[in-house]
């Protein structure tokens, strides 16, 4: 669709250069002598209306000739021809209107114009038709910078939700392998053990799967989706994983985005619990407070074993999901202390409508 | 197999459930008798020092340090079963050299029959087992990101930057990292390879340099080059470590 004709508000100022052209064109008829304001007038301004008209074909002659692959003498040559087939025109109109016009509404023509007065009046014409060329080739290029500017964000979007996408569906295999070992190593000595394991990891992934598909939920789901998840590790790692969940109420009623808290407790594990002797608890703090929900995740880690960025790509992850979904009102911080690890979310406070 | 001499195995992986599984796999093997377990890497470098195991069954993925590093500690070549959950890098390692590896979970026929293979290759006429161990070693997932030194029964872990020149002195390594010199038996060439190449420079037959730990050139004589350390440390350049030099600052 032409980009001026299928805004009123565009159309509207284009007419308005129209109508001040068809002035322009009446006031050089009148200061060359060739004709009175009135008839000048009523020659020019109606010719200028229908021309408009006209002119925005020019939109067409730019677009066949895109920017990126424009050669300047082939540029100049069309944009020449055209606009002198344009005067053309321009001029059998100028004469028509002239002489039928004048005679309808007047009895005699409009401006009855020399030899030399069509030469000015043409040559406006072709002045016209080019202006209006180059009008539309500023907005070619300013329409395709935008719809270039559109098609990146669209993209950014597209990547961004990609990215979720794999996050929340990633199974970790690690987990995944060595949970079924300790299956298989349960089965011969603790069969009952081997089963409620079993189930835990079926549960575990299938809420995993079900909460992926969407946008929010409540923090008390994931933190059963974590129970089943903790319930798993603590039969891998035995009496060196403890867990201290405490969420309160108001806080388990919030949502947030699946898979928060799921990733912090496996990164205290493996960074974290795992690499102690003796192993620790785990602590987990979830409440609410001047309309922010705050989570705190507190882990013990070992002194000697400090790769700096260890638990980088998946705090970086993290971060950047919340970034995502809340802008600068989402807040998560870590720190690493000789023995410790603690890393806090804020979040503003969001709960199910209605419910 | 009665008339064989027992072998001990120790057994290293930092989950329970995991050593139960293969003691239990291990009970229908009257051949071989449990050394020792171990759940996690220092402890496994330790045992295998004390106990020389005949078999051990190491998982990759441990507190401390990982399998590979425990095998470089040791010198411990033949005779290792690997265990693992998943570990792209590692079984892609282990397929080039020839590697027996366990993926867990596995069958117990399954663990028969690396069982199997490892006896035959302790027998006697054994062909060298180590070769492609040594390798695999050698080569383990490159850039090295710390260097570990063992000294007697201690385990000196070197972040590589900290490190900041290695110079050859017979056959061992001198690494030379905040004002401390740890001592390694290994040759230039092999750690030269395991380094990051743009971080880490070879600049004489006998020098390793840091780029990072790099401060100044210096000409002590016509066609006489040494690099000025951060620490005041000089270190002797060749010519071709020169031009080498040259072309990366």
């Amino acid at each position: 669709m032409h980009p001026i004709l299928a805004d009123p508000r565009r159309l509207l100022w284009y007419e308005l250069a129209w109508l001040a052209a068809g002035v322009g064109i009446a006031a050089l008829l009148r200061l060359t002598g060739q004709a009175e304001w009135s008839g000048a007038l009523e020659f020019a301004l109606p010719i200028c209306l229908v021309w408009s008209f006209v002119a925005v074909s020019s939109y067409y002659v730019c677009r066949s000739l895109p920017w990126s692959q424009r050669r300047w003498p082939v540029a100049l040559g069309l944009f020449g021809g055209v606009s002198l087939l344009a005067a053309l025109g321009w001029l059998g109109l100028g004469e028509a209107w002239d002489s039928l016009g004048g005679l309808l509404l007047r009895g005699k023509p409009f401006v009855a114009l020399s030899s030399p007065g069509w030469v000015m009046y043409f040559a406006a014409g072709f002045a016209l038709y080019l202006l209006s060329l180059l009008a539309h080739d500023v907005l070619v290029a300013f329409e395709s910078v935008q719809a270039a500017a559109r098609r990146e964000a669209e993209s950014r979007v597209l990547a961004r939700d990609a990215e979720l996408q794999m996050l929340r569906t990633q199974i970790n295999p690690h987990f995944l392998f060595n949970s079924l070992n300790s299956i298989s190593a349960l089965t011969g000595f603790d069969p009952a053990a081997a089963r409620e394991m079993t189930v835990d990891l079926a549960q575990f992934f299938r809420r995993t799967l079900a909460l992926a598909e969407r946008e929010r939920i409540t923090l008390g789901e994931e933190v059963a989706l974590c129970g089943h998840f903790l319930a798993i590790e603590k039969r891998r790692f035995g009496a060196k994983l403890q867990a201290d969940l405490q969420v309160s109420a108001e806080a388990a009623a919030c949502l947030l985005p699946p898979m928060t808290l799921q990733p912090l407790l496996e990164n205290a594990i493996k960074h974290g619990i795992r690499q102690v002797d003796g192993g620790g608890t785990i602590a987990v703090d979830a409440r609410v407070a001047d309309g922010m929900l705050h989570i705190a995740v507190v882990n013990p880690v070992a002194a000697d074993d400090a790769p700096p960025n260890a638990h980088g790509v998946g705090l970086r992850n993290i971060r950047e999901r919340l970034a995502v979904l809340y802008g600068p009102r989402a807040r998560i911080v870590w720190q690493r202390s000789p023995a410790q690890f603690a890393i806090e979310i804020h979040l503003p406070v969001d709960k199910e409508s209605g419910a | 197999m009665t008339s064989s001499p027992r072998l001990r195995a120790l057994i290293v992986d930092d989950e329970d459930l995991a050593r139960r599984l293969i003691r239990e796999y291990l009970q229908g093997h009257d051949d071989i008798e449990i050394a020792g377990e171990c759940d996690n890497g220092l402890d496994a470098v330790k045992q295998i020092g004390a106990l020389s195991p005949d078999l051990v069954f190491l998982d990759i993925q441990m507190p401390r340090l990982t399998g590979l590093e425990v095998l470089e500690l040791t010198g411990r070549r033949a005779g290792v079963i690997f265990t693992t959950a998943y570990d792209e890098h590692a079984i892609k390692a282990f397929e080039l050299h020839a590697v027996d590896y366990l993926l867990k979970p596995f069958s117990k026929a399954r663990f028969d029959d690396a069982l199997a293979r490892a006896r035959t290759l302790h027998a006697p006429a054994a062909p060298a087992a180590g070769a492609g161990l040594d390798a695999l070693v050698a080569r383990r997932t490159a850039p090295l990101e710390r260097i570990l030194i063992r000294d007697r029964e201690q385990v000196h872990v070197v972040p590589i930057d900290q490190v900041e020149c290695i110079e050859a002195q017979g056959d061992y390594l001198a690494i030379h990292a905040e004002g401390k010199c740890h001592l390694k038996p290994q040759r230039i060439s092999e750690i030269e390879e395991q380094l990051d190449a743009t971080r880490f420079l070879r600049v004489h037959r006998s020098f390793i340099i840091s780029l990072a730990h790099l401060q100044a050139i210096e000409r002590p004589g016509p066609d006489r080059h040494a690099a000025r350390l951060r620490s005041g440390k000089r270190v002797p350049i060749s010519r071709s470590g020169y031009e080498k030099l040259r072309t990366l600052v």
